[in-house]
């Protein structure tokens, strides 16, 4: 009887648990342990941060599903990790703590065989002086309260607005080393579509500022594409659809300070410049969530488990851009030190960037970290799920199942605007994730075709068929498995 | 504001009927892309 642990109950480690249950037999013991007690489909949550969406919509309680389909499920959050127990616990465990009910505060020690660590990333807004969601006129749309908080932020703009007022609006990434550009791009294109919807688009400002060197870098290095009958780039999509919707930019941004309606940034060309605004979304700079790990000695081995994120098997060899190879991404996830721990989705520590490092006049770094969208968590996730079960299953270590996002497709569906007839989406798919420079060297390290855009109302459609689909399959309902991650 | 899609675009982009073909094929191809597969991208000897 083997017992698994899955840390987190987002995408990747919602996926992980509900395959380690379907395929394992129930006298192996699967135990999530994570803070949230509902599971949040995260990309609806720029339809909530617009009011076109209510949270409920997109979130249902984890525990009755999980007590239904003979999971464990310990709301609590991990603290430290002891991957060879202690003095007194033989067994490998980590330390969680409970954060709700008659346990809250209580410490335990959840025993496991395998580990799987899927916490994501930290929300760090400490990391940029004054960017507290809520505060100082900025929101986030990173979670359903944070995009809650953000729908009453910018009806209040809106109806100021209709009073006649002008409104500067902000939206992009919140420090020089965020990540996410893609969730802040459809929250531009949604907000400006409602301001037209609400017929207050002549009273706003709408400005989009980046940490990106140009538009549609996205932090994956920018992306040459088909385009209907043409080859085009990221930036020259995305620079066609700002200045069709009169959306000005502002790149090679990186936001330092935030004060009441102002953003105070510095440029990769070295100035020191600020931006005013009444309603500014800033995504936040992710960040390791600081956990510890001991050997059974109880000395600190914290750099055997985690780089900030947890360490897998990538090539973490300090190498300039030139000589960064998709060879450097992880393929299994694995732990070097600790065969029987995994870090799947954005909970693993990447080897660098994708985007090409760069550095301001001044030697401050700015430029985007690697993203991790949904699919690649929910495809990292299964096949770490899937090596666990073969290995249970043959009794011996068995990492057959193999997920590079050097050899991993990703879709990403942005929306552009709610609306049944009136929405729209930007439909982009990518291959591979991380460009490979040596196989494709004339297409910017992607395959064309393969690599694709398309703008338009099925985009839209295809967001909210997502959205159901997605959430269908989390709630496990019958035959859940044959979506795809 | 600059008018960088053509109005027939537009009405390309937003058609329902046009669309509703449309989206179908980027389901399909989107399937493609992903049902493509995975795997690693180092050599074992
Ligand atoms: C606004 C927004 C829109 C997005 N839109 C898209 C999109 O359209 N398409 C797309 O593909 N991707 C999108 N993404 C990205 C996508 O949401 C992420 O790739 C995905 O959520 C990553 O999954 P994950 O499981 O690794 O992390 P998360 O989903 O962040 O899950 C982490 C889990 O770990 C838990 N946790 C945290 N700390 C601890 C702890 N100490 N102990 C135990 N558990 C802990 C958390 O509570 C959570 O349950 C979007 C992201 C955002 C923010």
């Amino acid at each position: 009887m083997a017992k698994i642990v899955v840390l987190g109950a987002g995408i990747s480690g919602h996926v992980a648990a509900s395959h380690l249950r379907r395929k394992l037999s129930k006298e192996h013991e699967i135990v999530v342990v994570s803070p949230n007690s509902n599971y949040q489909w995260i990309p609806s949550n720029i339809w909530v941060g617009i009011g076109r969406m209510k949270s409920k919509k997109i979130l249902f309680p984890l525990a009755p599903l999980y007590k239904k389909k003979g999971i464990g499920f310990k709301q609590a959050k991990a603290i430290s990790f002891f991957p060879e127990g202690d003095k007194d616990e033989q067994k490998p465990y980590i330390l969680a703590e409970y954060v709700t009910g008659d346990n809250k505060g209580k410490q335990e020690k959840v025993t496991y065989d395998y580990l799987i660590n899927a916490t994501g990333p930290k929300l760090n807004f400490e990391a940029t002086e004054g960017l507290i969601p809520g505060q100082n006129k900025t929101y986030s749309v990173c979670t359903y309260t944070h995009a809650d908080h953000a729908w009453e932020g910018l009806n209040e703009v809106i109806q100021q607005m209709k009073q006649g007022k002008k409104a500067k609006i902000l939206i992009g990434t919140g420090h020089a080393k965020s990540t996410c550009q893609g969730a802040a791009f459809e929250y531009i294109l949604n907000v400006e579509q409602e301001l037209r919807k609400h017929n207050v688009r002549d009273m706003a400002e709408v400005t989009w500022i980046a940490n990106e060197h140009e538009l549609g870098d996205f932090g994956m290095d920018g992306l040459l594409l088909s385009y209907g009958s043409m080859t085009i780039k990221s930036k020259e999509m995305v620079e066609m659809i700002f200045e069709d919707r009169d959306i000005k930019w502002i790149i090679g941004a990186g936001v330092n300070k935030i004060e009441d309606g102002v953003a105070h940034y510095e440029t990769l060309g070295g100035d020191y410049k600020s931006e005013t605004y009444d309603f500014a979304m800033l995504i936040p700079a992710f960040s390791g969530h600081g956990f510890k790990a001991f050997n059974k000695n109880n000395e600190d081995i914290t750099e055997k488990l985690f780089k900030g994120f947890m360490i897998v098997d990538a090539d973490y060899s300090p190498k300039p851009y030139e000589a960064w190879s998709v060879q450097d991404w992880p393929e299994t996830y694995q732990n070097p030190s600790y065969s029987n721990i995994f870090a799947p989705g954005i909970a693993f520590a990447p080897p660098h960037a994708i985007s090409k490092p760069r550095v301001s006049k001044n030697g401050t770094p700015i430029s985007p970290s690697p993203p991790r969208t949904g699919m690649p968590s929910g495809i990292t996730a299964k096949l770490v799920a899937d090596n666990i079960i073969d290995s249970i299953k043959n009794s011996k270590e068995s990492l057959h199942h193999k997920g590079s996002l050097g050899n991993m497709g990703a879709a990403c569906i942005a929306s552009a605007g709610y609306g049944l007839t009136s929405g729209s989406g930007v439909s982009i798919t990518t291959y591979p994730i991380v460009p490979d420079y040596k196989k494709y060297p004339k297409t910017q390290g992607r395959k064309l075709g393969k690599t694709f855009g398309d703008i338009g109302l099925a985009g839209h459609w295809l967001k909210l068929a997502l959205h159901y689909a997605f959430i269908y399959k989390a709630k496990m309902r019958p035959f859940w498995w044959l979506i795809p991650e | 504001m600059t008018q960088r899609i053509s109005k027939y675009q537009r009405f390309k982009m937003m058609n329902p009927i046009i669309q509703f073909f449309k989206f179908i094929y980027l389901s399909i191809k989107i399937m493609i892309v992903v049902a493509g597969g995975h795997g690693g991208t180092r050599k074992v000897n």
